[in-house]
């Protein structure tokens, strides 16, 4: 695709954004009744539905039971009709198999796992719509999953992905952006306490400029993190009033 | 004569707002202060960070004298001495059997804490242990109450009175234990023509009222005889309140099961799964229940 | 070949002595370990070693049909392997976590920072590329797989030279090295990665982390750059917490590190170019050295001895003169001797009469005692003379022979295995109970 400018003059986007917009976060809590906890969420064209279940017992082989800690399991799937190409994703690949282990990751590190011995907790990522930042998206939709299953987390987890365009970071790529080859950061973020749980880069990118990339990482981490609080809250409201007690 | 219904998606309308209450609870999420002071002692739902007291989950800040926790919204069952469960056997290991009851460790029940058929009371032989599975196998429903709650959180269960035990003909319900309201008796006869038992760990037995109320087979031996259609449909009836209650997230107990059984009445059976259905039914049941409170 | 887990004790004087900033090789916090590079006969051959972690790297090209998107680009694959020659906590054919990360990571720091130039690969547009395959070896785990491989595979693109190809209108010769010589990749630039390891929630960081370090770490940064300060991939892994500052100090670290190992890089490519022209022999054969011992004659090491006697003396005159009584061997049975008592049991509460004894000689031990308990340890063991004993009682425990201790002089008191014989004795205990050592008076 040469000739098409991520960054105009006027500082604008492919999609009109400016560099340190977000795309729109819309999303919601406990979609399914079976489920402990589930979420879906959309930032701009990106849909990515994530379920949680339990803790519960150990299903599987017993041994992999950790004896002072919850042991999460991960699994992130996109479904074929995600790309713009149909592409049948075989569950064993490595692009699927790298993510489920940052998920894993970064869930373990924030969830408080030392209160549920020799349990399991299982979250289910599944992206139905790709359109860049899907890991991001997943870990975002992953916890509103977990705080829907009422299991204890350190803080939320945010995440977001950042660029570098002509000596300007940009925040939340999109897949043109992506694929475009330059600088990506993807960053997870403990809001509370500035905490980097997983911090992943690919491409060339001049040490100088690497703590302004960080920088606007964690800024747009730092806006997810009031939208994702605000769904929050609307729930937690809407169902007390429900429950009345 | 429709032979399926399609429905298209509407904007969703949120119900809260047609209810007064007012919001005087504290509301928190993961990672938010509760408080600075330290004077405070830690319960559930709460973690010391940096001298501080966090909340872990989403949730209301519930205070008694120095005690602060946060009630998440929906948990897993977590197991108190005296509660009444309703489980699935999963598993038959050495003198016990290992129960399904939606806690996040499966429960156990010893076979000393079962009662023996014929209520006789001796030491459990080798040859009980050889018979364990002529009582209950993998998949057998049983009620029972909660004896001791072990350190890392597992229940240990026992059916050691007439009234629980290997459970027959009926439907399950699965809900969230933490819409199961807490009363003195969780075996209820309704007058519609069902019993019902709602368990604290969120599982819900729909059957046909016995006629005799004695068994002296302390519950083991099931009752296959077929069930009158009349029942059938109190019971499928009870079923689809029950579920219109939960997607309106009202609290479970015999008296809100019987208004939304009461108010379902002038419905079909299977239009009570409709959601115009179910928020009116829901409404006049709320109606009901706040005129019950005066 | 299930891993065996790291005892506790290990795990506890790591992370101590990691608290104290000390290494269990001798390296400090940023200390690289050596990194020897050796070519084999062929191009594009090479062995890495990083301590004792040897990584083979192979490089081999294809010709091939393009990828249908990219019809004007070569293709690169890598490929790592962990089999169970590097350990045995590795098991064949299954794909394991550790394997996709340090795959994925590869992948990314050198197919996505672009080192090679892909586009020179092309032969024919749409019809004939090169088809370039990366085989990585891991021969010994020693841990930080990832830096060595890393390297591995850079050196081995750095070293291997491609046939020949010319493509006259339509058609297209490939000449063999005797035609004409092979011709190097065009290499942009070498990325290099560089892992730090994080301990005690990232209060402490080491480079470059030995295996024992790997595995008591609580989590792993990788950075990738390459000479010119350009940082090709970041990956965090294990589930640390991690500041900005953290990140950005590591990155600086990196930038030394990269100058100093793409230095050594240079060198070693440098010195085989010279071997292969001036027709001396090269090859991993005369790279593996020679590990036999050809001299009697030790290497001095200079050693500061100035303040060492003014430090021996102030540590004898603070210590306890050493006791005047030394224990004599006892000897139980042929084969089995015993000098003094043992050091105290520390398997846990003592039951009810051996905490009375304790009780009452509970005494203050000197630092000399602790030698000479190293003493007793060691030689309570070994036979010595050859006596009769004096009697042997078996216990009817389902373990060993149980035989009875008697001490020399009455004042010492033991804890003993059976018999009333001893005015202190309990219950039955087994023989593998260590013995408390009482000192006796000055």
């Amino acid at each position: 695709m040469a000739g098409l400018e991520l960054l105009s003059d006027e500082g604008y986007r492919v999609d009109g954004r400016r560099a340190g917009e977000l795309r729109k976060v819309r999303a919601r809590m406990g979609v399914f009744a079976q489920a402990d906890g589930s979420a879906y969420i959309e930032q701009g064209n990106t849909k990515v539905l994530a379920v949680v279940y339990g803790p519960h017992e150990m299903r599987g082989s017993r041994s992999k039971a950790l004896h002072d800690r919850a042991l999460v399991n991960c699994q992130y799937s996109m479904a074929t009709f995600s790309t713009g190409e149909r592409k049948r994703r075989p569950h064993g690949d490595r692009k699927s198999s790298e993510m489920t282990l940052h998920l894993k990751q970064t869930f373990e590190a924030a969830i408080l796992t030392q209160l549920y011995p020799r349990s399991q907790i299982d979250i289910y990522v599944q992206v139905l719509q790709a359109d860049g930042g899907n890991y991001c998206a997943s870990v975002n939709a992953a916890t509103l999953a977990t705080i829907d299953a009422g299991i204890p987390m350190r803080d939320y987890v945010c995440a977001s992905s950042a660029g570098f365009i002509e000596d300007t970071p940009l925040a939340d790529l999109n897949y043109v952006e992506e694929a475009a080859g330059g600088p990506q950061v993807a960053l997870a973020l403990l809001p509370k306490s500035d905490q980097i749980a997983l911090l992943e880069m690919n491409s060339r990118l001049h040490e100088d400029h690497l703590d302004q990339v960080i920088e606007a990482a964690i800024k747009a981490c730092k806006d997810i993190y009031t939208v994702l609080d605000q769904v929050v809250r609307e729930h937690v409201h809407e169902v007390t009033t429900l429950l009345g007690e | 004569m429709a032979a399926m219904e399609l429905r298209l998606p509407v904007p969703r309308k949120v119900v809260s707002q047609g209810l007064a209450r007012g919001s005087d609870k504290h509301l928190v999420a993961p990672g938010d202060t509760i408080t600075t002071d330290t004077g405070y002692m830690r319960g559930h739902g709460t973690y010391m960070g940096d001298e501080k007291l966090v909340a872990s989950v989403a949730g209301a800040v519930e205070r008694v004298n120095k005690l602060i926790c946060v009630k998440a919204l929906k948990t897993r069952y977590n197991g108190e001495v005296g509660d009444i469960v309703v489980g699935r056997i999963t598993e038959v290991q050495q003198k016990r059997w290992k129960v399904e009851t939606n806690a996040r460790l499966d429960s156990v029940l010893l076979l000393s804490s079962m009662n023996l058929p014929g209520g006789e009371l001796r030491r459990r032989s080798a040859e009980d242990e050889l018979a364990m599975r002529d009582y209950l196998q993998e998949g057998d429903l049983i009620s029972a109450e909660v004896q001791a709650v072990f350190s890392d959180g597992a229940v240990s269960l026992h059916t050691r009175s007439l009234k629980y035990g290997k459970l027959g003909q009926g439907v399950l319900v699965q809900v969230s234990p933490s819409l199961v309201k807490r009363q003195k008796t969780h075996f209820h006869d309704l007058p519609c023509g069902a019993s019902v038992i709602l368990g604290n760990n969120g599982f819900i037995w729909i059957y046909p009222t016995p006629e005799q109320k004695d068994e002296e087979a302390g519950g083991f031996v099931t009752n296959l005889e077929p069930v009158p259609l009349h029942d059938r449909e109190v019971i499928s009836r009870l079923r689809n309140c029950i579920l219109a209650l939960v997607a309106q997230k009202l609290m479970l107990y015999d008296t809100s099961i019987l208004y939304c059984y009461e108010a379902s009445l002038p419905h079909q059976i299977k239009d009570i799964l409709k959601p115009e259905v179910m928020q009116e039914i829901v409404l006049e049941t709320r109606h009901r229940l706040l005129e019950l409170e005066g | 070949m299930k891993e065996t887990p790291l005892s506790n004790c290990e795990r506890r004087f790591l992370l101590r002595a990691i608290e104290e900033r000390k290494r269990l090789d001798g390296r400090q916090s940023y200390d690289y370990r050596n990194v020897r590079i050796s070519f084999g006969a062929d191009y594009g051959c090479c062995i890495v070693e990083l301590g004792r972690t040897k990584v083979l790297g192979q490089v081999s090209c294809e010709l091939v049909s393009p990828k249908l998107n990219r019809a004007t680009e070569g293709i690169l694959f890598f490929n790592l392997e962990l089999s169970p020659m590097a350990s045995p906590a590795f098991e064949p054919g299954r794909q394991s976590e550790l394997l996709v990360k340090l795959n994925r990571l590869l992948e990314r720091c050198l197919r996505n920072s672009k080192c090679i130039d892909t586009e020179s690969l092309c032969v024919v547009a749409g019809v004939k590329v090169w088809q370039i395959r990366v085989d990585l070896h891991l021969l010994n785990h020693d841990g930080n797989i990832i830096d060595a491989a890393s390297i591995a595979a850079i050196v081995a693109l750095c070293h291997f030279r491609r046939p020949d190809v010319s493509v006259q209108g339509d058609e297209v010769t490939l000449y063999t090295p005797e035609e004409r010589d092979p011709v190097p990749l065009s290499i942009h630039h070498m990325p290099i990665c560089v892992s730090f390891a994080f301990f005690q929630q990232g209060t402490y960081l080491l480079v470059d982390p030995s295996e024992r370090e790997e595995r008591v770490m609580d989590g792993l940064l990788v950075i990738a750059m390459n000479k010119h300060r350009e940082i090709c991939t970041i990956q965090s892994s294990g589930g640390i917490m991690l500041l900005k500052d953290q990140v950005l100090r590591c990155s600086k670290i990196t930038g030394v590190k990269v100058a100093e190992i793409t230095e050594l890089i240079q060198k070693a490519l440098e010195n085989d170019r010279k071997v292969r022209k001036e027709g001396g022999k090269f090859g991993f054969a005369e790279s593996i050295p020679n590990q036999k011992i050809s001299a009697f004659k030790m290497e001095r090491a200079p050693v500061d001895t100035n303040d060492v006697e003014e430090q021996a003396e102030e540590i004898i005159t603070k210590a306890d003169p050493p006791s005047e009584v030394f224990a004599k061997p006892i000897l139980q049975t042929p084969g089995t001797a015993q000098i003094g008592e043992g050091i105290e049991n520390s398997w846990g509460d003592l039951e009810e009469s051996e905490r009375e004894e304790q009780e009452e000689d509970n005494s203050d031990d000197a630092t000399t005692s602790g030698v000479q308990k190293m003493e007793t340890e060691e030689i309570s063991g070994v036979s010595k003379t050859k006596k009769e004993a004096d009697t042997i009682i078996l216990s009817d425990s389902e373990e060993e022979v149980v035989v009875v201790l008697e001490p020399e002089e009455t004042r010492k008191k033991t804890r003993t295995h059976t018999s009333a014989k001893q005015e202190n004795s309990s219950s039955k205990k087994t023989f593998n109970k260590k013995r408390k050592k009482k000192r006796t008076t000055h």
